[in-house]
């Protein structure tokens, strides 16, 4: 009851925030100038090349998707991150902890406000996903749920990495470091061409940083109805389970750094 | 009867990271609250009351010594079950309701919100919100904030209240219907440890007082026994005839005033000095044993060079 009375309070406290509010509004700004492609692609289908406009349309969809999943994870790491600085920075914290209230129930509670907004999220994007295949004239072959569970398992990790950083540090020092996770990690990423990093940092930086290739919903936009078959559920399984185990050590060490930290108004 | 609030030799000591800088916010403060006392915990600013009463929620970890808080750990479950706090310059989720910010405290304390409408009506009503229960907080006055910061403090029927500055924001109205609401709670046998700047109120209900300074407790016990300096008595009398002067009461400060002759004697002669008054022919309309007010004991105590170091 305690930590659900937080996270619906996180949640509203989150739809309500102006710096996610800001957030979200340059993203439908950047989708609206991508979806001008998506609008002639569809325009040219009507011509002599119809069938290669017909192909193209998907990676476009996957590459817009990738986007807008992307600033998907940076939101996840800010509002994680916002959502317990901004307790501290007004005092209403120690309002919070003064009841009843374990530090670590407030964490999970914090925690399951922002996986309830990410919730709201992946199902708007997944919703665009159809959308933006309609207006395109294509076909989303793969199952809803992948695009669903997907992108939530990698939100978990990006938020709960920023709510670890934010335990010590700013929560614009956390996100920019969560940033530069992100980056690293698709630079790390297996089938990455890049050759600036030698092999042992890159290794090393491989098994360090969250492989979010991994937990990519969009490789699975790309599925067309020539190259579906079936991914074994085992595939799936280990990726989740990968996804899920990396989110709960950051928000297990988060918990345990937050146990032990003064709490004061910042 | 077992303390509400035990510190025993609490030592508070601020590092900073990567620095041997060391700032001593506590030292060796040990002090304890009876059930049903209000105690009121005194000092300037920087003395370190703040720190004692986030030591005291477990919200700060002691550098040495012992808390106990109804005989648990500050910061422990059945502990905190049982305090109503109210932090100093409070703040809340501005998006909440007044009705809403009680209902998430109600759930927060493990209790059910949807059968306390009256409570929380009723509540509303005593901090004087009333009629003010569908504007967000956000829009609320300082003083607006304050009041549902004690609604909240009083929302599950604390054993121990913990106020930091409960009148700070308040109007001189606002901060005497609070002080009436805190003698109103000492009156049902509530134990209330509150700290305040402003002493003539502090000084209407505390049973028992801690004056700290620089992280050191400089002086503690009853009000009474305090304020009570029982060194002199002053004695109001009429029709004083010219000739009793200074010279003639031995020892005593005479001072005309327009309801009297007011006379300072030291306690050891108020008898001698009422019966020489008496055998000159004056009146004696009134005769008070002379008490310190809180404040100048503050500030004797805290202005005391090299006191406290």
């Amino acid at each position: 009851m305690k930590v659900r009375a937080i996270a619906l309070n996180t949640f509203s406290g989150l739809v309500r925030n102006k710096i996610i509010i800001l957030f979200c509004a340059g993203c439908i700004c950047v989708l609206l100038l991508m979806l001008a492609s998506l609008l002639t692609l569809r325009n040219m289908r009507g011509t002599q090349n119809a069938e290669m406009m017909q192909m193209a349309v998907l990676p476009l969809i996957a590459s817009m998707m990738t986007f807008i999943s992307g600033f998907g994870s940076l939101l996840a790491a800010w509002s994680a991150a916002d959502a317990v600085a901004s307790e501290m920075r007004a005092g209403t914290v120690l309002a919070v902890l003064a009841r009843p209230v374990r530090r670590w129930e407030f964490l999970l509670g914090k925690f399951l406000g922002v996986q309830l907004m990410m919730l709201v999220f992946v199902l708007l994007m997944l919703g665009l996903n159809y959308l933006l295949a309609w207006i395109g004239g294509a076909t989303i072959e793969t199952t809803p749920w992948v695009l669903i569970v997907y992108p939530l398992v990698r939100y978990m990790i990006y938020s709960a990495l920023g709510m670890l950083l934010v335990t010590v540090m700013h929560p614009i020092v956390a996100f920019c470091i969560v940033l530069v996770v992100m980056i690293g990690s698709s630079l790390v990423a297996p089938g990455n061409p890049q050759t600036f990093m030698p092999d042992w940092l890159r290794s090393g930086l491989f098994y360090v940083f969250p492989s979010s290739n991994l937990l990519s919903e969009t490789r699975f936009l790309t599925i067309t109805r020539a190259t579906l078959r079936a991914a074994l559920w085992t595939d799936h399984a280990t990726a989740l389970v990968y996804g899920l185990d990396y989110a709960l050590v950051c928000f297990v060490l988060a918990a345990w750094i937050f146990h032990s930290r003064s709490l004061s108004r910042d | 009867m077992a303390a509400v609030i035990e510190f025993q030799r609490v030592t508070k000591i601020y590092r900073r990271i990567f620095s041997e800088e060391k700032l001593a916010a506590l030292s060796d403060v040990s002090f304890e609250t009876a059930p049903g006392q209000v105690c009121a915990f005194l000092g300037p600013n920087g003395a370190g009351k703040t720190t004692s009463i986030s030591l005291l929620m477990g919200f700060f970890f002691p550098t040495s010594g012992q808390i106990r808080v109804f005989g648990e750990p500050p910061g422990h479950l059945r502990a905190k079950e049982r305090i109503g706090f109210l932090p100093e310059n409070f703040a809340f989720h501005k998006f909440l309701t007044a009705p809403n910010l009680l209902r998430f405290h109600l759930r927060l304390a493990g209790r059910n919100p949807d059968s306390a409408g009256s409570l929380i009506a009723d509540l509303l009503a005593k901090v004087k919100l009333n009629g003010y229960e569908n504007l967000k907080i956000g829009k609320y006055s300082r003083g607006m904030v304050q009041r549902i910061g004690i609604a909240q403090a009083l929302l599950c029927d604390p054993q121990l209240i913990v106020l930091d500055e409960p009148t700070s924001g308040l109007d001189p109205a606002g901060r005497r219907e609070v002080l009436q609401l805190l003698a109103q709670l000492k009156g049902q046998g509530k134990t209330i440890f509150l700290s305040s700047h402003i002493l003539p109120e502090v000084e209407q209900i505390a049973d028992h007082v801690i004056i700290i300074n620089r992280g050191k407790m400089v002086r503690s016990g009853r009000l009474q026994d305090l304020l009570a300096t029982g060194a002199q008595v002053e004695i109001l009398a009429d029709r004083v005839p010219p000739e009793l002067t200074q010279s003639t009461l031995r020892g005593a400060i005479v001072e005309p005033t327009p309801a009297g002759m007011r006379v300072l004697v030291d306690t050891a002669r108020k008898r001698e000095t009422v019966e020489a008054l008496w055998a000159a022919g004056c009146d004696v309309i009134a005769m008070t044993p002379l008490r310190s007010t809180l404040e100048e004991l503050f500030l004797k105590e805290v202005d005391q060079p090299g006191g406290a170091q």
